[in-house]
């Protein structure tokens, strides 16, 4: 009996530190939940100056300390403001489109980029084909190439 | 003074909208009498938005409380460099700041090489609309001059948070940014009218395009760079709907600024630069709409006036003007455009960089209204805060990053596959050494090691070009090699001019994603003479005191702060109480060294000898105001570089290019 008690009161010891051990500002679970509020807009407010952004801060201190876990502070703030409580889109369609619009509209604006690279160089073949019996002689494409050269030596 | 202030602004409507009717009048007439007249009422709106801002400025200064404006946004006791920038605090004031820096502008285009120019009396008349909208506002609306119905014994005061040097010039700056893009629009739009379709438009605004640029680019370092200091909450970009308005044109102009090189060039993207500068200033509309009309919830909105409407209505105006002109000449574009040479060249990695910069300007976009589109179709208010656009602007950003170490390899026309591999060998090698360090080093975090290792890449590239330059050059010259660094950028501006800007580019990349991955954060309780350790830093609370500054309470704590052990000096973070203004304003304390940053903000405090500090490392963020100044610079290179553009399109236009 005597060593059941003396083992109980070793646990005791070494979990009630453990069980009571409270979450700060500077836990990391709290500024995980943190960074997702929006807190009536106060997110990116300078805490010192910001009495709104401070209420958050205790609350949600007082709820992890409290034993509510992550997902549950989450959930009560939307279940109070809805999305708006949330500083990116959530789920559901709403969430969908406001994360899927950037990327749809990348992939539209490469399929026109690719079909416009596309028609401009069918183009240029087109005009490459009529060119070709550009240069009238041989002394005309030399002089053409020494032009050249000596717009190249300007670089320099 | 009164009578003053309100017939400069009055005799402002009255001229332009002379201006435009004798431009119209000379035009039809085809009198040059008209037109010189029309010139001549350029002119005077200069003098007379000189006269109104001289006069506000006057009344800011010293003090005359029974003008309305003066009372809301000074007092006594303000400073009187701040008394002076309160003209910009208020919507009165910044309108009239916008109206007086459009019609300078647009006496200097009036009045250059170029004003015998044909599209000179259309440009002229666009601008000249501009202006009249901004003095009728001011007249109907929103009056500079307006008087109190009774003298307050002193003024409201200025906003606390105003009150720093980054905002003496960071309005200043974003105006004249956005005023300056007024003018390659006014350019492009009558380039329409006349049926113009060659590139003389561009080459007549490249410098004022890139001058615009250069403000943008500075108006939101310079925005940062306050948010840091003075917003208290340890970052620099909150991504709030009026930073991002602003940020918006930036990216436009920017694919602008690369596209039009390829008209330039090769008479190409006629129709998309056109419309790449007329979305560029209806963005400049749609950030004033959005400051000013409330629908989005900003820090900056100035939000106390239905002048949203006014602006609704004119960018409606200029956006339907624009369209019903591209529409009706888009025929006479598209006939005059020429082919590409082939997939794999320096023009199509240019047209990539324009979809890029144009998604991330359509995500910049999309993430800021959609608050307010979900709202009006679902009913439900959704947040878009920076935790989306960190997350969508990202795989953007780096996808840029990586094109511009690309590109400058890739050669114009038709590029050789082979030739493009050796020459991206270093900077690829360099990119991959990058990662392999921060690896070895234990940097964690393997998406800001893959975005620090691309960023090594594109500054490779940039560092690759201009070593082969110099090589050649002092091949052909025999010159040492700082001679020929000099010559070879001297000679060629434009071109390292905007290799500069992308060495700037990859600085802030550095910085902004070092500073959100790795930055540390701790907020703790001391009791004075206890310590505070975060990363390899120190510090030591020793007292609280009270002073007064400039009329105002002052708190102050007294922190010694060591540096891996060494003393590195004291910091004194801030309270400021100001007797007008509820809220205490925080004055942080930075330390800075080149790898990071220091930053400590007075949090709250009990007693004189128990305080509450937030104390943050923030990594390489001084990077970011580096590559801005860098960023600047090469700018401005750029704009001094090459020939002027009268002549260089004289030139073009005899040779027959």
């Amino acid at each position: 009996m005597k060593k059941k008690i003396f083992v109980a009161t070793f646990l005791c010891f070494i979990l009630i530190p453990g069980l009571t051990s409270a979450f700060t500002y500077n836990s990391k679970e709290f500024k995980h939940v943190i960074t997702q509020l929006d807190m009536q807009g106060h997110a990116d407010h300078d805490l010192s100056t910001c009495s709104i952004k401070k209420i958050y801060y205790d609350e949600v201190v007082e709820m992890l300390n409290g034993g509510k876990s992550e997902p549950e502070i989450i959930q009560s703030y939307v279940d109070e403001y809805g999305q708006a409580a949330l500083r990116t889109p959530g789920g559901g369609t709403s969430g969908w489109i406001a994360w899927g619009m950037p990327a749809a509209g990348f992939g539209i604006g490469t399929v026109i980029v690719g079909v416009w690279i596309r028609k401009l160089t069918l183009k240029k073949a087109e005009v490459n084909v009529e060119a070709k019996a550009g240069w009238d002689s041989e002394i005309e494409k030399e002089i053409a190439s020494k032009t050249f050269d000596e717009e190249r030596r300007k670089l320099f | 003074m009164y009578l003053i202030g309100n017939i400069s602004i009055y005799l402002g409507i009255a001229i332009s909208l002379y201006g435009i009717i004798a431009n119209l009048t000379g035009l039809k007439k085809k009198s040059s009498k008209w037109l010189e007249s029309a010139r001549g009422a350029v002119l005077s709106l200069a003098f007379v938005s000189s006269i109104s801002s001289f006069l506000l400025l006057y009344l800011l200064g010293t003090s005359q409380f029974q003008y309305k404006y003066v009372a809301s946004y000074t007092n006594e006791s303000l400073p009187m460099a701040y008394k002076l920038t309160a003209f910009w605090a208020g919507n009165a004031g910044s309108l009239l700041l916008w109206a007086f820096l459009l019609s300078i502008y647009a006496a200097m285009v009036v009045f250059s090489k170029e004003k015998k120019n044909p599209m000179m009396p259309y440009v002229s008349s666009i601008l000249m609309v501009n202006i009249l909208f901004f003095f009728t506002v001011m007249a109907l609306n929103v009056n500079p001059f307006e008087m109190t119905d009774k003298i307050p014994a002193d003024g409201k005061g200025l906003n606390p948070m105003l009150q720093n040097p980054g905002m003496i010039l960071h309005p200043v700056t974003l105006y004249m940014g956005y005023v300056g893009l007024a003018v390659p629009f006014a350019f492009g739009i009558a380039a329409l009218i006349l049926k113009k379709m060659d590139s003389e438009w561009i080459k007549l605004t490249r410098r004022w395009t890139l001058l615009a640029w250069l403000f943008l680019t500075l108006g939101n370092v310079i925005g940062g760079w306050w948010a840091y200091l003075e917003l208290g909450w340890g970052g620099y970009w909150a991504w709030d709907p009026v930073e991002n308005a602003s940020f918006l044109p930036w990216l436009t102009v920017s694919a602008f600024l690369h596209s039009v090189m390829i008209q330039e060039r090769k008479n190409m993207l006629k129709t998309w630069n056109v419309s790449l500068i007329i979305l560029s200033y209806i963005l400049t509309l749609f950030g004033t709409f959005l400051v000013r009309s409330g629908v989005l919830t900003s820090v900056h909105a100035f939000g106390d006036s239905n002048l949203g409407t006014y602006f609704l209505v004119f960018m409606a105006f200029m956006m339907l003007f624009s369209l019903y002109v591209v529409m009706t000449r888009y025929g006479l574009i598209k006939k005059e455009s020429s082919p590409i040479e082939a997939y794999f060249s320096k023009e199509s990695t240019f047209l990539l960089n324009n979809l890029i910069l144009v998604a991330a300007a359509f995500a910049v976009f999309w993430g800021t209204m959609y608050p307010l589109i979900s709202e009006t179709f679902t009913g439900t208010k959704v947040n878009v805060g920076a935790p989306y656009f960190n997350k969508v602007m990202a795989p953007i950003l780096l996808v840029l990053i990586v094109l511009m170490g690309i590109c400058p390899l890739i050669a114009w026309q038709k590029a050789v596959f082979e030739k493009f591999m050796k020459n991206i060998l270093w900077p690829l090698a360099m990119g991959i050494a990058t990662a392999i360090l921060l690896f070895v080093f234990g940097v964690k975090g393997i998406y800001a090691i893959i975005g620090l290792s691309a960023t090594s890449f594109m500054f490779g590239t940039h560092l690759l070009e201009f070593a082969r330059g110099i090589g050649a050059r002092r091949k052909a010259t025999k010159e040492n090699i700082l001679k020929a660094a000099f010559k070879l950028t001297v000679k060629n501006q434009r071109r390292y001019g905007g290799y500069i800007v992308h060495i700037g580019i990859a600085l802030i990349a550095v910085g902004v994603i070092s500073s959100h991955s790795y930055s540390t954060e701790i907020l703790k309780t001391v009791d004075a003479g206890n310590s505070i350790k975060i990363g390899e830093y120190t510090l030591k609370f020793n007292e609280l005191t009270e002073h007064m500054k400039n009329g105002n309470g002052v708190v102050a704590a007294d922190v010694d702060v060591t540096y891996k052990g060494k003393d590195i000096g004291k910091i004194k973070p801030e309270k400021i109480f100001y007797e007008t203004w509820p809220e205490p304003s925080t004055e942080v304390a930075i330390k800075t060294n080149w790898s990071q940053d220091l930053y400590v903000v007075l949090s709250s405090w009990e007693n004189k000898d128990k305080v509450t500090f937030m104390v943050k490392v923030n990594p390489f963020v001084s990077w970011i105001w580096m590559g801005g100044i860098i960023m600047v610079i090469g700018t401005a290179f750029a704009l001094i570089g090459g020939r002027p553009a009268s002549i260089r399109y004289q030139t073009n236009k005899f040779a027959g290019r």
